[in-house]
């Protein structure tokens, strides 16, 4: 049996590179760095820039830990050492065992459509505006490596089967949102907001008014930004912009439907959500995009505030 | 998925999966942060008062525990214990005062080169010796880890030493995991030691007391076994189910209790050491459940026991936590127990009766109820720690205290005991 | 000896239920997050539970059945 470890060290050894001040409106102090593949920012409403400062450095060791530990893209990553498992038994610590906990609810709930397996799809796929669609066969061998039903899992100990790969594409960015949050909110009595681009929570509102935030939102004319007013709790984005197929006049978004191996057809092009945390606003986006053309009609019926654009 | 008509399900399932995510992950990642959390210690300090100027113990304990990491755990617990006080020899009251002799006396009347230590009761009190002073030192190991992905082993031994009784026992234990965790087998096994050195020697059993016939030191020795069943019955609710099973052997009996001769009107005439059968063999069942009803806990539990000297018990035991504020609770706690005599329990032995060959004026073997009744209230201290406080008040009623013989009219026999119990502990990890 | 049958099919019982892996009864490994209370475990303060064992050993004729006796004392 192997143990999967984070990166060497944990959040005190990664450098606090300096996070990028910036003074806005209203006496909010932001705190900018870039993490996760995203401009990531902490919003303060303080006039102690040095504190915003202290605390922007929390949020991001936050994100370099977590983006350390479980990154499918780092050779060191916790996630990495699981895929390289290849049948053999991996024992893993607590914050990961909570972590596929949640992943194996969540594929409960959506009964089967979000699958943490499904990545080894993209083999197949490449979404780069070309019309080049796989072949049935290429897409049949790799479906047999997928299937969150397929791997063994009794916490702590997991097992893949050769071949298989988990992620946790679908939920890291808004976790790590969720965790940044609740540590700089140990240390401060501020109003405050972590946002790692555009996946974002916030503890409560400024005095002066709500948090005004700008969602980017994909339009095939122009780069439109939506502006939304939030109080407190999460708020997540997916988006299907830059990356499709389209053929024979259908557009393929770049989400998957891990039971046939194709893309979901008719996905928004973008979809916001808000709940009480990032992590769960997040999976909602998720389960949207992966429901397709009934979209809409599965956040109407949850009761989640959201915007979709087709 | 399917679209249900409607879906409140999914926003609750995902809302109660999202909290169990961040709510958990929360106290691992302040660990995370760079503190190895392996040392467990708890410390605790009892203090424990009979009523009528009868025991007093003062025992301190301290429990450490070590986790190597993999689940592999070491528990090593000391414990020292003082008493003092008065103790019940067994005889009964009487009309006329009773003298006796403390258990290291080596003669009822002074004489040359004899140890005598002699007190005298007052007519219509219980005889109690005074002169009780025990002090106790215990210390248990125990280590557990797992073997393969569902079973755990652990093993552990104990000793124990006091000025007139030495124990040693060793236990061995496995349980077996099911269902995802959500049931659990276990099975153990344990086997004592046990030396018995009573303060004057140990008594023959059932001999004339003035006689002071005494033997070399005894043993006895128990074997055990337990089986036991851990189910979670649901998200808020686990339960516990043991069977256990022991079986005593050798010198049984206590050393230092007599039972008082009295003739037809229960006038005493002489007193004779008690007497056991020389094994004993127990059964019991327990049941427990600790059932979360949102942030309070209950606990409940019911135990049934049985032995081959017809001494059946229940136990019924209840605690209620209650979370006060965010770093306090509140622990109400109700213990109800029963026991029926064992078969060769009597109060005093009667003269012109053929004397039994096992017989014993033992309270603890007596027909009895008894109630605990009290609470515990705990603080959360910086870095999971706790500092707790225990208040109870213990009382033991039983059944049978009067006779009818016309000497012993309006004596209480048998009073029954109070006792306060406090307990301050301490626990943290490092 | 009446307690002991009705210990024993109640051990069958609990093995039965067991052996046929039933699983309708349980949690799944994502749901146990109350359970994971440190309130909830069964033996949550070892300390009280070998002081309260230790006094009714001492002052009962029955004892134990939690879990092992863990050695003697010259009390009973």
């Amino acid at each position: 049996m192997q143990r999967a470890t984070a990166a060497p060290g944990d959040a005190q050894s990664y450098p606090a590179t300096d996070v990028r001040i910036e003074q806005r409106d209203g006496g909010i102090v932001a705190a900018c760095f870039f993490a996760m593949a995203s401009p990531c920012e902490l919003l303060v409403e303080t006039p102690d820039v040095e504190k915003a400062r202290a605390l922007g450095r929390i949020v991001e060791s936050e994100a370099r830990r977590i983006e350390a530990k479980f990154s499918r893209y780092r050779g060191d990553s916790v996630v990495s050492a699981i895929n390289r498992g290849a049948g053999t038994v991996i024992q893993v610590d607590a914050e990961t065992a909570a972590l596929i906990d949640y992943a194996a609810h969540c594929h409960e709930l959506s009964d089967g459509l979000f699958d943490v397996t499904s990545g080894v799809l993209r083999r197949a796929w490449k979404f780069d505006g070309s019309d080049r669609v796989p072949a049935q066969s290429e897409i049949d061998a790799l479906l047999a490596l997928v299937g969150f039903n397929r791997i063994e899992w009794r916490t702590p100990h997991i097992t893949l089967k050769p071949g298989m790969e988990i992620d946790f594409g679908g939920i890291g960015k808004e976790y790590a949102v969720d965790r940044a949050l609740a540590l700089v909110e140990a240390e401060s009595d501020c109003a405050l907001l972590v946002n790692f681009g555009g996946d974002l929570r916030a503890n409560r509102p400024p005095v002066a008014g709500p948090w005004r935030v700008a969602i980017e939102r994909p339009d095939t004319n122009r780069e439109a930004r939506m502006l939304l007013e939030v109080t407190q709790g999460g708020l997540a984005t997916s988006g299907d912009t830059h990356r499709y197929l389209v053929r024979d006049g259908v557009r393929y978004g770049h989400i998957l439907d891990p039971r046939s191996g194709w893309p979901v057809r008719d996905a928004p092009r973008s979809v916001t959500v808000a709940a009480g945390s990032c992590t769960e606003a997040g999976m909602f986006c998720t389960f949207a995009m992966l429901n397709g053309a009934d979209a809409e009609k599965l956040l109407e019926r949850a009761g989640v505030p959201f915007w979709c654009l087709r | 998925m399917q679209l249900k008509p409607a879906n409140p399900q999914l926003r609750r399932g995902l809302m109660a999966a999202s909290c169990a995510l961040l709510g958990g992950t929360a106290a691992q990642a302040q660990t995370a942060a760079g503190e190895d959390q392996s040392w467990q210690v708890d410390a605790g300090l009892l203090y424990y008062k009979e009523n009528a100027g009868r025991l007093r113990t003062i025992e301190p304990v301290v429990s450490l525990k070590k986790d190597f990491g993999d689940q592999r755990v070491l528990d090593g617990t000391f414990v020292l214990d003082t008493l003092s006080g008065a103790t019940p020899n067994g005889a009964i009251p009487s009309r006329k005062p009773q003298t006796f002799a403390s258990p290291s006396s080596t003669s009822l009347t002074p004489r040359a080169g004899a140890k005598t230590t002699l007190y005298t009761i007052a007519p219509g009190n219980l005889p109690q010796d005074p002169h009780f002073h025990e002090q106790r030192a215990a210390g248990d190991l125990d280590w557990s880890q797992p073997i393969g992905i569902d079973n755990t082993l652990s093993f552990g031994g104990h000793l124990s030493t006091e000025h007139d009784f030495n124990s040693a026992a060793v236990n061995a234990a496995v349980s077996h995991d099911l269902n995802a965790k959500n049931t659990t087998l276990s099975a153990g096994f344990n086997e004592e030691y046990d030396q018995i050195h009573a303060r004057g020697g140990d008594p023959i059993p059932a001999t004339d007391y003035t006689l002071l016939e005494r033997e070399r030191a005894q043993t006895k020795n128990v074997a055990g076994a337990l089986l036991g069943v851990t189910q979670v019955m649901s998200r808020n609710w686990i339960a516990q189910l043991n069977y256990a099973y022991d079986r005593s052997q050798g010198y049984l009996t206590d050393p230092y209790r007599i039972l008082s001769v009295v003739d037809g009107s229960g006038s005493v005439t002489g007193y004779r050491y008690e007497s056991r059968p020389d094994t004993r063999v127990r059964q019991s069942l327990y049941w427990d459940n600790k059932v979360a009803l949102g942030p309070t806990v209950l606990d409940v539990s019911y135990r049934r026991g049985k032995d081959d000297w017809s001494v059946t018990s229940d136990t019924v035991d209840v605690h209620l936590r209650i979370d006060v504020g965010r770093d306090m609770y509140l622990e109400p706690h109700v213990r109800w127990y029963r026991q029926s005599a064992a078969d060769f329990y009597h109060l005093y032995a009667i003269q012109e009766v053929p004397l039994p060959t096992y017989m014993s004026a033992d309270p603890r073997l007596a027909a009895f109820t008894a109630t605990t009744i009290g609470f515990k209230f705990g603080v959360k201290l910086a870095h999971t720690g706790e500092l707790s406080l225990r208040l109870e008040e213990y009382q033991q009623k039983p059944a049978d205290r009067s006779s009818p013989l016309s000497q012993l009219q309006g004596l209480d026999l048998n009073p029954g005991v109070k006792a306060a119990i406090v307990q301050i502990a301490w626990r943290q990890d490092f | 000896m009446h307690i002991a049958k009705l210990t024993r099919r109640l051990i069958w019982l609990a093995l039965a239920l067991t052996a046929t892996g039933c699983n309708t009864i349980g949690v799944k490994p994502w749901q146990r997050e109350i359970l994971a209370r440190p309130a909830m475990a069964l033996n949550a303060y070892p300390v009280d539970a070998a002081i309260d064992d230790h006094i009714y050993f001492s002052k009962e004729g029955a004892s134990g059945g939690r879990s092992f006796g863990g050695g003697g004392c010259g009390c009973n």
